[in-house]
């Protein structure tokens, strides 16, 4: 049954529409005309979840199914929450206002660490047992993929099953197999065998950890010997052909990325070794610049959006970009149709690009050297060097604009103070290009801003056995780059280093901190990735409750031959390349990027995209 | 150039959508219907259209106006209309549209609206007592409130924007449900908030109340020295 809201207790809200649906390409359906009703729950607010393009493509992609209706949900803010817990009132599904406990599936997309309270919090919110064991047979399926699903671990008790890899690829064959199963009166547990049987889905109840003395994993089996070891990760060959939406939604109020996304590319060609993303979705496929003609066209007519942004990990490695911009753009001028375009590296292509694209705004440039000298960068196979920066930064000086953005890390492996100093010395440097620059080209009042995150190592990356960088160390560099950084031009800011402690502590846990994860949230814990709302000590006295050490999983180096929590997760790169990358990192040895030669990482079983050999995907 | 003035609704769907955003959904709507629109001059050009009196979240209205200026002078007002209502979403419709010869701005010209409001009154009354408090309500000289401005809250006096107040009444088991109407100063000069009238009303009657719903039915505008509805001759 459909709940209701009153306009007195959405008039006392933040952001009434985030909570109202109706937005324009919503999908309307009549809910008793499916079979399947399909939850899928974004753990943070309305402005993030619909600036997601996971979600935009899986909500479309199900509901081209006839028998199935995919709804939204997402985390209600705070003030929200407060009072639909005041009036009884039970998470629901934006379009219909349906309470999503009735659901056949509830599914949620695990973008971030940070997010997992919010997951906790909403399973309760809907009413809906929050672990796999005490669900029974008219509850719906918990499920969840994304990124931090590559590590399903922390999660384990919660989520009934993962699938891995891309979503497009994999979730219609589990909704067939629920369609087979709905109705014969089996049981959840029937249903769970059927799907893991289908590569990519890992259910972890059927599967046992064993664990050494030192607290390190003695063994993984599964408790049926028919049950897969390997969960190999699932992929989309070809990106022409996937399926892409044709129309997105259109919100009501500001999101993040109001705009349509346009998805150049999957993967990333670099393979900077801190970077999971640039590992687990390898390799590199590309879309045809037709059909990204296509689909601007079409979407730009059934959204009236009158801006395009160009997404993937790092637009300036799509082979076809110089074609593609001139196209669109000439296609575009028209109907005043911006185009934004994130991740571009900066040379005087991109640059000029840039001035073409947008209604430009002179003022803000981003760079990432993530780290501070050479041998650093070499360390984590960064592959920029200090010419590369400058030139650019003067580029970009001489033709107008005045304000740069330089990201880092700190707390990288090998890291000494002279590479944190080196970052204030770069700084510096961005500065002094700004002063050769003639007068008359300048534009007004220079402003660079230097902004420093802390290192987590994540699964999946040759990092991954590294210990991270303790809160306290981590804070001393942050003072001394504060202390290096002379220029008034330069504005230095860092982020909180407990919230990365605990980032760490999710990114590369097992199973045993899942009970901390849920302790955590009854002692009041959700939103932690929102400043205002993360509780460290509160997540502290969890851990101990629970008697979970965050240390053992943040700040202990592991050893090559140790069991970590997700090797039974199959990415296509090899743990003996990463092994090797591990190596070379130490031995400040680069490794060049897919197109200028093969590393030989082992994504190439996928037979698809850069690896063919064509250089192109 | 042609302008048009279009008369629209605003329904349940969309009425907590803030003014600026409700201007982004026109402007999308406009695109995604291939409207000659004329944009503004400069570096970030905006379709010109101009919308009334901004509602406040959570009212609907049946009497909303936006003025637009479109550049083929060959296209009909009727063209326009089932053009825009095909791509606006629910909750929005395009009740009206006629051609406008004058320049004057629509929000400059607004003097005065009509709304209905619903209040559930939580606490014993008659409809005698009602009526004979707001008789007394109304025959004050000054009626101060606080009324918040840019520059804070301020004492205002309001009694000379209430044109007109009637209201309606609705035993319902221990609740009672009135409805009010009222004809208020509205636009840029003096602008009294149906709301804050309500609250001013219930505070003079110490009762315990609670707004259920708001309304606008009617939006004047001030032309030759008449209120005249915005879509009438006399001032297009
Ligand atoms: S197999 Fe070679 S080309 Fe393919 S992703 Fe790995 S390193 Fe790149």
């Amino acid at each position: 049954m459909s709940i209701r809201l009153s306009d007195g207790l959405l008039k006392s809200v933040e952001k009434p529409s985030r909570y109202t649906g109706n937005e324009w390409n919503s999908v309307i359906k009549d809910p008793k005309t499916v079979d399947i009703r399909f939850a899928f729950c974004f753990p943070d607010t309305y402005e993030i979840g619909m600036s997601h393009l996971g979600m935009k493509i899986l909500y479309h992609l199900l509901n081209e199914r006839q028998d199935c209706y995919c709804e939204r949900v997402f985390a209600p803010w705070t003030d929200m929450e407060a009072k639909m817990r005041e009036n009884n009132i039970p998470l629901y599904a934006l379009e219909t206002k349906d309470e999503i406990k009735n659901f056949d599936f509830i599914g949620f997309t695990l973008q971030y660490e940070m997010s997992f309270t919010n997951i906790v919090n909403m399973l309760d919110l809907a009413g809906v047992p929050l672990t796999t064991a005490d669900r029974k047979d008219n509850d719906p399926f918990v499920c969840a993929g994304g990124p931090c699903a590559y590590n399903p671990e922390p999660l384990a008790d919660i989520i009934d099953f993962f699938m891995l890899g891309e979503g497009e690829e994999i979730i219609n064959e589990v909704m067939d197999e629920y369609v087979k199963w709905k109705g014969t009166g089996k049981s959840r547990i029937a249903f769970l065998e059927e799907i893991a049987k289908l590569e990519g889905i890992y259910v972890p109840s059927f599967y046992e950890f064993d664990y050494n003395e030192d607290g390190t994993i003695k063994s993984f089996t599964p408790i049926k010997p028919q049950y897969p070891v390997k969960i190999k990760k699932r992929i989309i060959k070809d990106m022409d052909k996937v399926y892409y939406p044709e129309k997105m939604i259109v919100p009501y109020t500001d999101i993040v990325h109001d705009r349509i996304m346009l998805e150049v590319f999957r993967g990333c060609i670099r393979g900077c070794r801190f970077c999971q993303a640039g590992f687990i979705y390898r390799p590199v496929r590309e879309k045809s610049h037709e059909r990204l003609m296509e689909l601007a066209k079409k979407l730009e007519e059934s959204t009236g959006y009158e801006e395009i942004s160009l997404t993937s990990l790092s637009t300036s490695d799509y082979s076809q970009l110089e074609e593609f911009t001139t196209e669109l753009l000439d296609e575009m001028k028209e109907r005043k149709v911006g185009l934004s375009l994130p991740s571009l590296r900066l040379d005087s292509f991109s640059l000029d690009l840039m001035e073409k694209a947008q209604k430009v705004r002179k003022s803000g440039l981003t760079f990432a050297p993530e780290a501070g000298t050479q041998r650093l960068r070499d360390v984590i196979n960064k592959g920029i060097t200090e010419e590369d920066l400058l030139n650019a930064v003067s580029l970009a000086f001489n033709g107008g604009w005045h304000g740069v953005k330089l990201y880092f890390m700190l707390g990288l492996p090998t890291e000494t103070n002279e590479d944190v100093e080196g970052i204030a010395d770069l700084a510096h440097k961005v500065v002094h290009a700004y002063k050769r620059v003639p007068m008359e080209k300048k534009g007004k009042g220079l402003n660079v801003t230097v902004s420093t995150a802390t290192f987590v190592p994540k699964a999946f990356t040759p990092f991954q056995w590294e210990a991270q960088d303790s809160i306290e160390n981590v804070s001393q560099k942050q003072m001394l780059l504060k202390e290096r950084i002379r220029s008034k031009q330069i504005t230095y800011n860092y982020h909180e280093n407990k919230l990365s402690f605990l980032e760490a502590v999710f990114a590369r846990g097992d199973r045993r901190i899942c009970k901390a994860l849920i302790k955590a949230w009854e002692l009041g814990c959700k939103f932690d990735g929102w400043g205002e709302y993360f509780k460290y000590d509160i997540w502290m006295k969890a851990f101990e409750e629970c008697g979970v050490d965050p240390y053992f999983y943040a700040t202990r180096k592991r050893e090559y031959d140790e069991i970590l929590p997700w090797d039974h997760i199959d990415i296509g790169v090899s743990k003996k390349f990463l092994i090797n990358e591990s190596k070379k990192a130490y031995e400040e040895k680069i490794t060049p990027n897919c197109r200028v030669n093969c590393g030989g990482c082992g994504a190439a079983v996928f037979e698809s995209g850069i690896c063919g050999g064509n250089g192109i995907g | 150039m042609a302008n048009i003035r279009t008369k629209f609704k605003r329904g349940d769907e969309v009425k907590f959508i803030s003014h600026l955003d409700l201007m982004k959904v026109f402007e999308r709507a406009i695109r995604r219907a291939r409207l000659p629109i004329a944009y503004s001059q400069g570096f970030n050009p905006h379709p010109n259209m101009v919308f009334g009196l901004p509602l406040s979240v959570g009212v609907t209205s049946e009497a909303e106006y936006g003025d637009f200026e479109i550049t083929d002078e060959q296209m009909s007002v009727n063209e326009f209309l089932t053009r825009l209502n095909s791509q606006l979403p629910k909750g929005l419709e395009i009740i009206a549209a006629k051609a406008r010869k004058s320049k004057d701005n629509i929000m400059a010209l607004i003097a005065a609206s009509r709304y209905s409001v619903v209040v559930g009154i939580n606490s014993p009354c008659t409809e005698k007592d009602i009526k004979t408090s707001l008789n007394k309500y109304l025959a004050q000289n000054e009626i101060i409130v606080k009324k918040r401005t840019k520059s804070g809250i301020k004492d205002t006096n309001i009694r000379d924007m209430i044109f007109d107040l009637n209201f309606e009444y609705k035993p319902c088991g221990t609740f009672s449900i009135v409805k009010f109407s009222m004809l208020v100063s509205a636009g840029s000069k003096a602008n009294l908030k149906p709301e804050l009238l309500i609250d001013s009303i219930f505070d003079f009657m110490k009762l315990d109340y609670e707004i259920e719903r708001i309304h606008r039915e009617k939006l004047f505008i001030m032309a030759q020295n008449q209120l005249l509805d915005p879509m009438d001759g006399l001032v297009l």
